[in-house]
C-alpha cells in the first residue's frame, strides 16, 4: 500500500521523478511492479522521488504522467525471456512500447496517449520484468521473479542518480 | 440459423474482456449472447485469510471500481459483526463515492462512450465560430471562444495528419450511424480532452482521505485517516479545502458541460430512445446513506426492484432471504456439487471452474452449451437490469422527491414521455441526471462533515470488535453498494477468526450474463434484440448498447502476445 505524495495540487512543489510499479498483486508474477515499489517506498526520500503503486489503476494514473517530468514505470512483460530478467528502454511514443506488455485493461498505452492528447510528455524509463506465465490468483513471485528484485532496485538507483544529475536527455523534446 | 451471425471480440473501451455474438437478419439483430471469456476467482484467493483483510485484496480486482469493492468488503464484514462506524467515517466514505461516481460516470461518457456518438474525423470540418455560439447558447462553461475551439481542432488535425489518432485510433469514423453536425462533434472532442484534464484532478480525494490512490485505504469499522485540523499529517483544514475545491469544480463540470453536452446530443438521436431496452426488471441495492448504513430508509439511493416497468411500485429487496438473488450455472463454465440445474444463494455459493468451451482460437461459441465465465443471478427468478437507469427507475418508483424532479425536468424540457427511459439512450443519460444529482449531494455532505468536525467529533473509526478474540465463533454478513455500473454485493461466512466462504456478485454479472437454464435472457442479451445493424463489417450499433451499461469484467488483468494476440487465462483452460 505505497503512496508517497504529500502534494497533491498540480501547483504544489514536488520532486522531479516519480517510480510508479504497475501490475496485479492477484496474479502472481504479474504484480511484480507493486512488489517493486513496497521494496522502495523506504527509499524515497535517497531517490528523491516519490514512489506509488499503481496497481490497475487504469485512468487513474494519469496525473502522474502529467505532473512529473521523470518516471520510472515498472511492469511486467511477457516476451520469452526467461523469468527474472530486467530491461530498461525508453520509450518516447506509445507504439514504442512493447506490445506485449501487461494491458491492465483501460491500458497503458491508452495512458500514455492520453497523456500525450493533454500536452504531457515526461521522460519514461521503462523497467520491464519478464515472467513466463499468467498466474491467476496467487499472491506470491515465482523465485526468479523474486531473486528480480535486487536488480530492479539497483537499476531505479542508477537511474534516479542520473535524472538527479543531470544526465538524463531533457524531458520536453 | 437463417441470419448471419456476427462476433465483437472483444468489445473495446470497457474494463475487461467480453464478447458478444449475434444473429442478424435483415439488417436487424435477433438473437444475441453475452460472453464473459476471461475468468475470475477471487473467491477462493480469500478463503481461510483475516476477514479484515479482504478489502485490501478485493480492491485489487479492477482498476476501474477498486474503491467499491473494497467499501462492499468491509460492509459484509461490519455487518457479519455487528459494527457500526461513527457518523464522520460514513461521511468520508460517502465522500469518496461520489467522487468515484463522478469521475467514473464522466470518464464513462467521455472515454469509453462518446465516441460511439461522436464523429472526431467529422469534427474537422467545424466552424469554430459556430461551434462557440452553440457553446454559449447551451451553458455558461468559460472554455468557450472560436480560438478555443480552432485550438482543439487544429490538434485533431495534427493526430489525423501523423497517421498516429492515438485516443481516437479505435472508432468506425465516417460511419453512417454517425448523426452529429460536425460542430457538435467538435464540441464533443474538446470537452473530451477536458474531461481527461478535470477527472485526473478530482481523484485527488481518494489520496487524501484514503492515504493513496489508486486503491485507497480503508478499515473495518470506519476510516483509517484520523481528522485533527491543526495537524500537519492529519486530515487537516487545509486538505478540506481541497477537498471542497474539487467537489465545486466537480459540480460546474458536471452542469455546465456534462449535462448540456448530453442535452445537446440527444436530439439528433431520439431514434436510439427507442432501442435498446431490453429486460422490463430493474434491481438497485441503494446506496449513499444519510443516517448510517443499517438504516435503508435513510439512502439517498433507494432500495428496491421495478418489475415490468411497473413505476408506482417499488418491491422489497432482502439480500439476505436465501430465496431472493441465486445464481446458476447451467450455461457457465462452471461446477456446482448439486448439477447444472441447481441455483445457489451466494451464501451457500460454490466457485468450481470446468472449461468445456472450444480450444481458443475460435470462430464461435456453442451457445446451446456453456459459453461464459459469468454465472447467472436472478432475483426471485426475474432477470434483471443494475446500473444508472435502476437506480434512477427504482429512486422514481420510491418517489425519492430529488430523482422524481430531476427525471421529470429532463423529460419536461425534452418534450419526451416517461418511456424513453427504457433504451440505450435513457441509460446514457440516467447516468448523467444521477452525476447531477451527486455533486450536490456530495458538497451536502461535506458541509456535514465540517459541521460534525467543529462540534467537536472527531472520531472516525469503531475498535470495538476489533479483535478477532470478542466474534462469534460464526457469523455471516453481506455488504452492498450501488457501486457506478450497478448493484455489487459481497456475502462472507466467518468461522474462527477467518473467511470461510466469500462470494462476489458483480453488476456485470447480472447484466452480461449468459441466459439461465430456463432459457431467460440477461440484460445485454435481450437489448440487443431489434437493434439495426447497418454494416455487418462495422456493428457501430451493437457497441452503442453494450456501453450504455458501463460494462466492466475486470477482475482479472489479460495479456496480450508479442503479435498482439490475445492471451487467455491459460492455466484455466
Amino acid at each position: 500500500m505505497v503512496d508517497t505524495r504529500a502534494h497533491l495540487e498540480a501547483s504544489d512543489p514536488r520532486p522531479p521523478l516519480v517510480v510508479l510499479g504497475i501490475g496485479n498483486l492477484l496474479m502472481g508474477d504479474e504484480g511484480v511492479g507493486v512488489h517493486a515499489v513496497q521494496l522502495l517506498e523506504p527509499l524515497a526520500g535517497p531517490l528523491g522521488a516519490d514512489v506509488v503503486d499503481g496497481g490497475t489503476g487504469g485512468f487513474h494514473l494519469l496525473d502522474l504522467f502529467c505532473e512529473y517530468p521523470y518516471m520510472i514505470l515498472i511492469d511486467a512483460t511477457l516476451d520469452d525471456q526467461n523469468p527474472g530478467e530486467v530491461k530498461v528502454i525508453e520509450p518516447k511514443y506509445a507504439t514504442d512500447y512493447p506490445s506485449s506488455l501487461s494491458a491492465h485493461d483501460i491500458g497503458l498505452k491508452d495512458l500514455i496517449e492520453s497523456a500525450q492528447a493533454l500536452g504531457a510528455s515526461p521522460k519514461v524509463y521503462l523497467i520491464t520484468v519478464s515472467i513466463a506465465v499468467i498466474q491467476n490468483m496467487v499472491m506470491d513471485l515465482s523465485p526468479k521473479v523474486e531473486a528480480a528484485l535486487g536488480p530492479i532496485k539497483t537499476k531505479v538507483l542508477e537511474l534516479a542518480l542520473k535524472v538527479h544529475h543531470g544526465m538524463a536527455a531533457p524531458a520536453q523534446t | 440459423m437463417n441470419g448471419k451471425r456476427i462476433v465483437v471480440d472483444p468489445v473495446t473501451r470497457i474494463e475487461g474482456h467480453l464478447r458478444i455474438e449475434a444473429e442478424v437478419e435483415n439488417g436487424k439483430i435477433v438473437d444475441a449472447w453475452s460472453a464473459g471469456t476471461m475468468v475470475r476467482g477471487i473467491e477462493t484467493i480469500l478463503k481461510g485469510r483475516d476477514p479484515r483483510d479482504a478489502w485490501a485484496l478485493v480492491g485489487r480486482v479492477c482498476g476501474v471500481c477498486t474503491s467499491t469493492h473494497s467499501l462492499t468488503s468491509v460492509r459484509a464484514v461490519e455487518d457479519a459483526l455487528g459494527i457500526k462506524v461513527p457518523p464522520n467515517a460514513e461521511l468520508i466514505r460517502n465522500l469518496m463515492f461520489h467522487t468515484l461516481y463522478l469521475q467514473d460516470h464522466v470518464v464513462h461518457f467521455y472515454h469509453l462512450h462518446a465516441l460511439d456518438w461522436v464523429d472526431v474525423v467529422s469534427a474537422l470540418k467545424a466552424d469554430p465560430n459556430e461551434v462557440s455560439r452553440i457553446q454559449r447558447s447551451i451553458s455558461k462553461w468559460s472554455k468557450s471562444s472560436p480560438g478555443y475551439f480552432k485550438d482543439v481542432q487544429d490538434r485533431i488535425k495534427k493526430f489525423v495528419a501523423s497517421g498516429q489518432l492515438g485516443i481516437f485510433a479505435n472508432g468506425y469514423w465516417g460511419h453512417k450511424a454517425y448523426k452529429l453536425p460536425p460542430e457538435i462533434n467538435l464540441l464533443g472532442v474538446a470537452h473530451y480532452l477536458e474531461a481527461l484534464e478535470w477527472q485526473k484532478e478530482v481523484v485527488k480525494i481518494h489520496t487524501i482521505f484514503g492515504g493513496k490512490h489508486p486503491h485507497p485505504n480503508l478499515v473495518v469499522g470506519g476510516m483509517p485517516c484520523s481528522i485533527n485540523l491543526n495537524e500537519v499529517n492529519a486530515i487537516n483544514m487545509e486538505r478540506l479545502n481541497l477537498v471542497h475545491k474539487l467537489l465545486k469544480e466537480a459540480q460546474e463540470f458536471v452542469s455546465q458541460v456534462y449535462i448540456p453536452d448530453i442535452m445537446a446530443v440527444a436530439p439528433y438521436y431520439l431514434d436510439w430512445a427507442g432501442i435498446g431496452g431490453g429486460l422490463s426488471n430493474y434491481l438497485a441495492y441503494g446506496d449513499l446513506p444519510t443516517g448510517g448504513y443499517e438504516d435503508v430508509k435513510s439512502f439517498r439511493l433507494p432500495r428496491g426492484a421495478v418489475l415490468d416497468r411497473n413505476l408506482n411500485e417499488v418491491q422489497e429487496v432482502n439480500a439476505k432471504d436465501m430465496d431472493q438473488i441465486k445464481e446458476g450455472i447451467g450455461h457457465s463454465w462452471y461446477e456446482y456439487s448439486g448439477g447444472d440445474d441447481v441455483t445457489l444463494h451466494p451464501f451457500d455459493g460454490e466457485t468450481k471452474f470446468n472449461y468445456t468451451g472450444p480450444k481458443p482460437p475460435y470462430e464461435h461459441l456453442d451457445v446451446d452449451k456453456k459459453y461464459s465465465w459469468i454465472k447467472t443471478p436472478r432475483w426471485k427468478g426475474h432477470a434483471m437490469e443494475v446500473g444508472p437507469l435502476s437506480r434512477m427507475l427504482v429512486g422514481y418508483a420510491a418517489k425519492q422527491p430529488d430523482i422524481v424532479g430531476i427525471v421529470n425536468d429532463t423529460l419536461g424540457a425534452l418534450k419526451l414521455p416517461a418511456t424513453v427511459l427504457f433504451s440505450t439512450l435513457g441509460r446514457t443519460a440516467a447516468r448523467a441526471l444521477e452525476s447531477s444529482l451527486i455533486s450536490g449531494w456530495a458538497l451536502d455532505d461535506y458541509q456535514s462533515l465540517i459541521n460534525n468536525i467543529k462540534n467537536g467529533d472527531e472520531r472516525t473509526f469503531n475498535p470495538v470488535s476489533w479483535e478477532p478474540s470478542s466474534w462469534p465463533s460464526t457469523a455471516q454478513g453481506v455488504g452492498l453498494t450501488e457501486a457506478p455500473r450497478g448493484a455489487l454485493a459481497h456475502f462472507i461466512k466467518i468461522k474462527d477468526q477467518k473467511i470461510e466462504n466469500y462470494q462476489l456478485v458483480v453488476p456485470t454479472t447480472w447484466n452480461g450474463s449468459p441466459r439461465d437454464a430456463k432459457g431467460q435472457r440477461s440484460a445485454f442479451e435481450a437489448s440487443l434484440i431489434g437493434t439495426p445493424v447497418a454494416d455487418l463489417e462495422q456493428p457501430l450499433e451493437i457497441i452503442r448498447t453494450i456501453h450504455s451499461f458501463d460494462p466492466c469484467l475486470a477482475c482479472a488483468v489479460h495479456l496480450y502476445s508479442e503479435k498482439g494476440e490475445h492471451v487467455h487465462q491459460l492455466n484455466t483452460f
